[in-house]
């Protein structure tokens, strides 16, 4: 009783953190297909592919995605350089220097961003003043600072996947190398790092995705070579479209198509792997070479039926037209704004011969009412009209008053809100 | 030549060890010491113009600290109450966001370290993809629901339970959900890392001596787990008073973060020492509030990051 009563409670509790973790993203993706001018949900409009073609032509986004691809290239080849002179290092460095040593190349993830870039922008900044050169020379060059901030820390976590693996290596390989004529750098390049292979490339996606997503470091150092996420913040924090939900679709997609495909080719080398091991040498030979690629490997089930959706997808958008809906929705909130017009028109009409059989007390309230306008925190992102459009659904609820116009419907009085339009 | 370098050169070879020496030396002192040391040092210049820099002017003052303490020279105020709230805001916020970060946490490490499975595999992704998703996007995702004719308030506003939409942004409860939402995978890997390792044995004769739930955490796998603990919450903490992007988009427009202070000073203001000393402030003030958090609950140093 009390038992099963856990297990229930544990995989709701899944249930509600998943949600929390994924929700927000399938939220974002879906507002990508609504031809709402406002990345929503609800109330649905029409299913639209109009922001995917947007994004396409926005100069401003792609150029943000070449910068990035330029820096994040260079901060690969920088942090995995470093994280592995840096792991090398740690594995033979004098014992009583370790700790002091250890500190110093991890205290990067701890830092805070902005103090990176701060401080890279500050040091690079004097080095060009003491070096004489002028403000447009390579070390105040927004993709040499932004490699170089980026690098600082990232190379932390290259060095730490890096020294996990370095941890296994056996030294004596390298010592037989050394004894049997290989000069140090080839026992490098023949021994060590093929070892380190694995390793380094995941060493590698994962300095090429924290600098692609790194906000806080990139925003001091970035110059004239805005990267994605830069100009992702900028339109976020100065207007919303659903164009940006398009390109997280994009985004979502893609590591969901990665993750998949690195967890099913992972599932598969392990099936394999047992099925080799259960196998008779006739079973070798003729069964095993063809395990179905799906059996027990629910990744890869999952990465073909998210490969068949996303075709699907592509498909629809190319052959379906948005149009005659997008019509018939601005048809309808048309005659629902004419609407409220006249209703407007009407009570404001009431109020007033209201006001003027009693004007004492009530007319000065009204008057002193602040103005309700759209100053919510979004305020200067809705378009008028949207604003407007977005009322007239939620206000054909049953049980809502047409009144919640504005961020703040609870503070201010209804009746002044309608007098104000 | 020390024996220690020579001992490394003959065994690295001495290209490849001079290689290795060169870029370790570049990482440990050209990007991280020289770098804070030199935020250091500006943060006790004065802001003058680039032809005044290094001439007589060029001197070492706490002018820049003192406005964070004590506000504008000739200002109305005693003390600079609008930073000094924001400071310790961000900072009370960033400790509220860890605790509830490890609250949330923690079940699910627990149930990931000691349940065995293939599901525990698809768990494992469903947890990393939020966090290869781009920090902006991830707040952008929240603010989509959390804005006023967002999915929670149109969802509420039309259960009746709420009349009217409530402002989630400006009541900063968007700010901690994405705060606590960006870090999630920091706070649960650690964890997760140490529980996995933790004997189910250890567990079992704790529950046949009789121990209740509750207790078996508290006596067993808490204590267990605490440098796992310890290296996630510091990790949170650090990062989440040092957020930028979240307090960006999702912050109200009077609550202002810390971090955001600083980005003023540096993009608004054009006042780069100003900038410097408020960044100096915040990485010594995390510093000095993790190290004694360490001390009090009896963590090591050497702990953290394992």
């Amino acid at each position: 009783m009390n038992n099963s009563f856990l297990r229930i409670s544990i995989w709701v509790y899944l249930v509600i953190f998943f949600l929390y973790l994924l929700g927000p993203l399938v939220i974002m993706s879906v507002t990508a297909f609504n031809s709402s001018a406002f990345p929503r949900m609800t109330p649905w409009e029409c299913l639209t592919f109009q922001w995917f073609g947007e994004l396409f032509q926005d100069q401003r986004i792609l150029n943000g995605i070449k910068n990035s691809l330029i820096i994040g290239a260079g901060t690969v080849v920088l942090s995995v350089a470093m994280g592995l002179a840096g792991a090398l290092m740690l594995t033979q460095i004098w014992p009583k220097l370790r700790a002091t040593y250890y500190t110093i190349i991890i205290a990067p993830i701890l830092i805070p961003g902005v103090v990176l870039g701060i401080s890279t922008l500050v040091f690079w900044d004097r080095i060009n003043r003491m070096l004489g050169l002028g403000a447009d020379s390579v070390l105040s060059n927004g993709i040499f600072l932004t490699v170089i901030g980026q690098s600082t820390f990232i190379a932390s976590y290259c060095m730490l996947v890096l020294v996990a693996r370095l941890q296994r290596y056996d030294v004596a390989l390298t010592e037989a190398a050394l004894d049997l004529g290989a000069t140090h750098a080839q026992a490098f390049r023949k021994i060590l790092l093929p070892f380190m292979r694995p390793a380094i490339a995941s060493a590698a996606v994962l300095a090429f995705l924290a600098s692609f997503e790194n906000y806080n470091t990139t925003t001091f150092t970035f110059g004239e070579y805005p990267t994605l996420t830069i100009e992702l913040a900028q339109k976020v924090r100065y207007g919303i479209t659903p164009s940006i939900s398009a390109l997280a679709f994009i985004i979502v997609a893609l590591t969901v198509f990665f993750a998949l495909l690195n967890e099913a080719k992972l599932k598969r080398q392990e099936l394999v792997a047992a099925a080799r091991k259960q196998a008779t040498v006739e079973e070798l030979a003729g069964k095993i070479k063809l395990p179905s690629f799906f059996a027990g490997n629910m990744a890869a089930v999952l990465l073909v039926v998210f490969a068949v959706a996303t075709i699907t997808v592509v498909g629809t958008a190319t052959a379906y037209n948005p149009g005659q809906c997008i019509a018939n929705v601005k048809e309808q909130k048309r005659l629902e704004a004419e609407q409220r017009i006249q209703e407007l028109r009407k009570q404001r009409e009431e109020q007033r011969k209201k006001r003027e059989a009693e004007e004492a007390e009530q007319g000065g309230d009204q008057q002193s009412a602040p103005k309700p306008s759209n100053n919510s925190g979004f305020g200067n992102v809705f378009a008028p009209n949207t604003l407007g459009g977005d009322t007239e659904e939620e206000s054909s609820g049953p049980e809502t008053p047409p009144s919640n116009n504005g961020g703040f419907g609870g503070a201010f009085d209804p009746n002044s809100l309608q007098t104000d339009q | 030549m020390p024996q220690f370098l020579k001992d490394f050169f003959n065994r690295n070879g001495f290209g490849m060890g001079l290689a290795i020496l060169g870029l370790v030396l570049f990482w440990t002192i050209g990007l991280i010491i020289l770098p804070q040391l030199s935020m250091l040092d500006f943060s006790f210049r004065p802001n003058l113009p680039p032809p005044e820099i290094g001439g007589p002017k060029d001197v070492y003052t706490l002018e820049n600290y003192k406005y964070l303490i004590y506000g504008p020279e000739g200002g109305s105020q005693d003390y600079n109450a609008v930073d000094l709230r924001v400071f310790f805001r961000t900072l009370l916020a960033a400790v509220c966001v860890t605790i509830f970060n490890l609250i949330l946490c923690y079940p699910i490490a627990y149930y990931l370290g000691q349940s065995k499975g293939s599901h525990i595999r698809i768990f494992a992704i469903m947890l990393i993809i939020p966090y290869w998703i781009n920090e902006i996007l991830r707040a952008f995702a929240l603010r989509i629901i959390f804005g006023e004719t967002g999915v929670l308030n149109t969802l509420f506003v039309g259960l009746g339970i709420w009349d009217t939409p409530f402002d989630f942004i400006r009541n900063d409860i968007a700010l901690y959900a994405g705060l606590g939402y960006a870090y999630i995978l920091l706070m649960i890997f650690p964890m997760y890392n140490v529980i996995e390792s933790l004997d189910g044995n250890q567990i079992e004769a704790a529950r046949d001596l009789g121990a209740p739930w509750w207790r078996i955490h508290w006596r067993v796998v808490i204590p267990y787990a605490k440098p796992g603990i310890s290296s996630g919450c510091t990790m949170v903490f650090m990062l989440s008073a040092g957020a930028l992007a979240a307090p960006q988009i999702l912050g109200g427009p009077s609550s202002l973060w810390f971090t955001q202070l600083i980005y003023q000073q540096f993009n608004d203001n054009n006042d780069w020492p100003q900038g410097a000393a408020y960044a100096i402030v915040l990485l010594v003030t995390c510093i000095l509030f993790v190290l004694a958090m360490m001390r009090l609950f009896k963590v090591n140093m050497g702990d953290i990051g394992k």
